[in-house]
C-alpha cells in the first residue's frame, strides 16, 4: 500500500528525525516528495508504502509528536470537458501523472503519481487543471 | 487515372463517395499501393486543433434608438476595434482585457458567444448629426447580432517550428511551459494529419475552397498573413513554417467542441481553432501527398530563449519521433509536449468524414490560386525615404 502525506511542523520539532523513525520503527518504505523549512517551521510530503496497519502506527506516532498530518488523496484535478487533449500538461510533468493514451490520443492523469507540485497547474492552456481546494 | 470535381460531388450527392481520414490512408496506400488506393479512394480528410493566434470575428450589433456610431467598443471588458461602421466591430482572438489581466480575451468572449451565452457590450461616441447618442450598456448574444463571422487572417501553418529552452529560467510562451535547461520540447503541428501537409503544394486548396472550420461549414478567403514558399522541402513536405490560410466561417454555425478560448500563462489568451480540408483525390500525385506519414515529416528544433527573431535550429526532427513523447536532444532523452490536440485533429478529419458520406458537404474547386512563390518580410527599422 501507498500513501502520500503532507506533514506541517512547527519550528521548534525540525529537529527531530522522524523519517528515520519511520524507517527503523515501522519499517516504511519513505519517499520524500517536497520538503522546505522557513522561519514558520516545515512542510514535508512523504509517500509512505508498506503495510495498511504499519502505516496507520507511523501517522499516530506522527500526531503524538505534535506533528499535523495530512492524507493527500487528491490534489489536482484535471475538467475533462475542459480538457482538450493537447498533452502540453505530459512534458512539464516531473513525474509523468499525465500521460497520452496512444489509442485514444487522451490525456489521462494518474492521480496516485502525483506529487503535488503544481507545475502542470500554470501550463493547461484551456483551465483545465486546478487546485483541488478551487474546484 | 483522373478523377473531377463534378465526378466527385456527384458520389457525395448519391452517398457513394469514397472517404478515408488522412490517417487511415497510409496504411491502404502501404498495403495496395498508390495506383489501387487511387482507384478507390475519393476524398480524404485532414484536421487539426491548435492554438491559433490570428483569429478574431466581425460582429454586427444592430442599431439602438437613438442610434450610435462606436468609437470605443468592449465585450466583456475586453477591447474591440470598431473603426468601421457605426455598429461593426472586430474582436480578435488575443485582446486582452481593458484592466490588463491577460487570464481573460477576445477569445473567451468568442467562446462564450458560440456557446449562446450573453456578453456584456459597452460602446461610447462622440456623437453626431445622424448618430446622436454617446454610450450604451447592454447585453447581447448570438440571437441579437445580425452577423457573426470569424475570420481568421491566419490559421493551419504548413508546419511549425518545436520549442526548448536552453536558459537557467522557465519561459512562459505561445508554445507553452518551458522547462529550463532544455527540459522539454513542445510542437504544434498535427503532422500527418494536418491540412497543409497533405497538399504540400496547394493544388486543391485555394481561394473559395470550402473548409470544416469550428464546426461550420467555412471558406479559405485568401493566403494567409506570412504565406511563405520558401522553405526547404524534405519527401516534399517543407521543413518549417511555412504556408498559411485565411478563412471565413459563420460564428452562429460553430460549436465549442471545435472552438476553444486557451490562455497561455504570462504570454495571454488565444484562440484554439479547429480546420480540416477535404483533399479530392484528382489523381496518384494527389494520392502520394495524402499518403505522407509523420516519420517523413520534419521540423527544426529552436532555442526560444534566443530572443530573436533568427534562431539557428537545433537539429531537425521528426513528427513520429515528437509524438512518441521523447526527443534526443544533445545526448539526452527530452519529453515532449503537443501544444494542438491530435485527439481532436482526428475528431475533426473523422466529423468532416462523416459529412462527405451523409452527402451534407459538397467539395468545391478553387476559384484562384494562392501564391506559388512568395518570402516573408521582416520589420526592419528604415528612414521614410528607403521605404518609399
Amino acid at each position: 500500500m501507498l500513501k502520500k502525506y503532507l506533514l506541517t511542523f512547527d519550528p521548534d520539532q525540525v529537529s527531530e528525525p522522524i523519517t528515520f523513525r519511520i524507517v527503523k520503527d515501522f519499517d516504511l518504505m519513505v519517499n520524500i516528495l517536497r520538503a522546505e523549512i522557513d522561519e514558520h517551521g516545515g512542510r514535508l510530503m512523504l509517500g509512505l508504502e508498506g503495510s495498511g496497519p504499519q502505516i496507520q502506527k507511523a501517522v499516530k506516532y506522527l500526531e503524538d509528536a505534535g506533528v499535523q498530518v495530512q492524507e493527500l488523496k487528491e490534489y489536482i484535478r484535471k475538467d475533462d470537458a475542459r480538457c482538450t487533449n493537447c498533452g502540453v500538461c505530459v512534458s512539464v510533468c516531473p513525474v509523468s501523472a499525465y500521460q497520452v493514451d496512444r489509442s485514444t490520443w487522451k490525456v489521462v492523469f494518474h492521480n496516485e503519481k502525483c506529487i503535488a507540485c503544481g507545475m502542470c497547474i500554470d501550463a493547461c492552456p484551456p483551465g483545465a487543471i486546478k487546485l483541488r481546494a478551487q474546484t | 487515372m483522373k478523377r473531377s470535381y463534378e465526378e466527385i460531388n456527384e458520389k457525395i450527392r448519391n452517398g457513394d463517395a469514397v472517404v478515408l481520414t488522412a490517417e487511415e490512408i497510409i496504411e491502404v496506400v502501404e498495403k495496395e499501393g498508390v495506383e489501387r488506393a487511387t482507384k478507390e479512394v475519393d476524398i480524404v480528410t485532414t484536421g487539426t486543433f491548435g492554438a491559433m493566434c490570428s483569429s478574431g470575428a466581425f460582429l454586427n450589433f444592430g442599431h439602438s434608438e437613438p442610434p450610435i456610431k462606436m468609437i470605443k467598443v468592449t465585450l466583456n471588458e475586453v477591447p474591440a476595434y470598431a473603426g468601421l461602421a457605426a455598429v461593426d466591430a472586430y474582436i480578435g482572438a488575443t485582446e486582452p482585457r481593458e484592466d490588463g489581466s491577460i487570464e481573460y480575451g477576445g477569445a473567451h468572449v468568442i467562446e462564450e458567444l458560440i456557446a449562446g451565452k450573453a456578453v456584456h457590450l459597452r460602446a461610447s461616441s462622440y456623437g453626431t448629426d445622424c448618430y446622436p447618442r454617446k454610450d450604451i450598456d447592454t447585453w447581447v448574444s448570438l440571437k441579437t447580432i445580425n452577423q457573426a463571422y470569424m475570420f481568421n487572417p491566419r490559421n493551419a501553418y504548413q508546419n511549425y517550428g518545436v520549442a526548448t529552452n536552453s536558459s537557467e529560467r522557465t519561459l512562459y510562451t505561445y508554445m507553452g511551459k518551458l522547462l529550463p535547461r532544455y527540459g522539454n520540447v513542445t510542437y504544434s503541428s498535427a503532422g500527418q494529419l494536418s491540412p497543409l501537409m497533405n497538399d504540400p503544394q496547394l493544388r486543391t486548396i485555394g481561394i473559395g475552397t470550402r473548409i470544416f472550420l469550428g464546426g461550420a461549414q467555412g471558406y479559405v478567403a485568401w493566403e494567409g498573413t506570412q504565406f511563405k514558399t520558401n522553405v526547404e522541402a524534405r519527401n516534399g513536405v517543407p521543413t518549417g513554417a511555412s504556408r498559411t490560410l485565411a478563412v471565413i466561417g459563420d460564428l452562429k454555425q460553430m460549436s465549442t467542441d471545435y472552438v476553444r478560448a486557451l490562455s497561455f500563462h504570462k504570454y495571454g489568451p488565444t484562440l484554439g481553432v479547429g480546420v480540416g480540408v477535404p483533399i479530392p483525390i484528382l489523381d496518384e500525385e494527389m494520392m502520394k501527398a495524402v499518403s505522407v506519414r509523420d516519420e517523413q515529416i520534419f521540423a527544426p528544433i529552436l532555442d526560444y530563449s534566443i530572443l530573436s527573431r533568427n534562431k539557428t535550429p537545433i537539429r531537425q526532427v521528426s513528427y513520429a519521433e515528437l509524438r512518441s513523447g521523447k526527443v534526443e536532444l544533445n545526448g539526452r532523452s527530452v519529453k515532449s509536449s503537443s501544444i494542438s490536440s491530435y485527439q481532436k485533429a482526428r475528431q475533426i478529419a473523422e466529423a468532416l468524414k462523416k459529412q462527405l458520406i451523409k452527402g451534407e458537404f459538397l467539395l468545391t474547386e478553387k476559384v484562384a490560386d494562392l501564391p506559388e512563390q512568395k518570402e516573408q518580410l521582416p520589420l526592419d527599422l528604415h528612414s521614410r525615404e528607403e521605404v518609399e
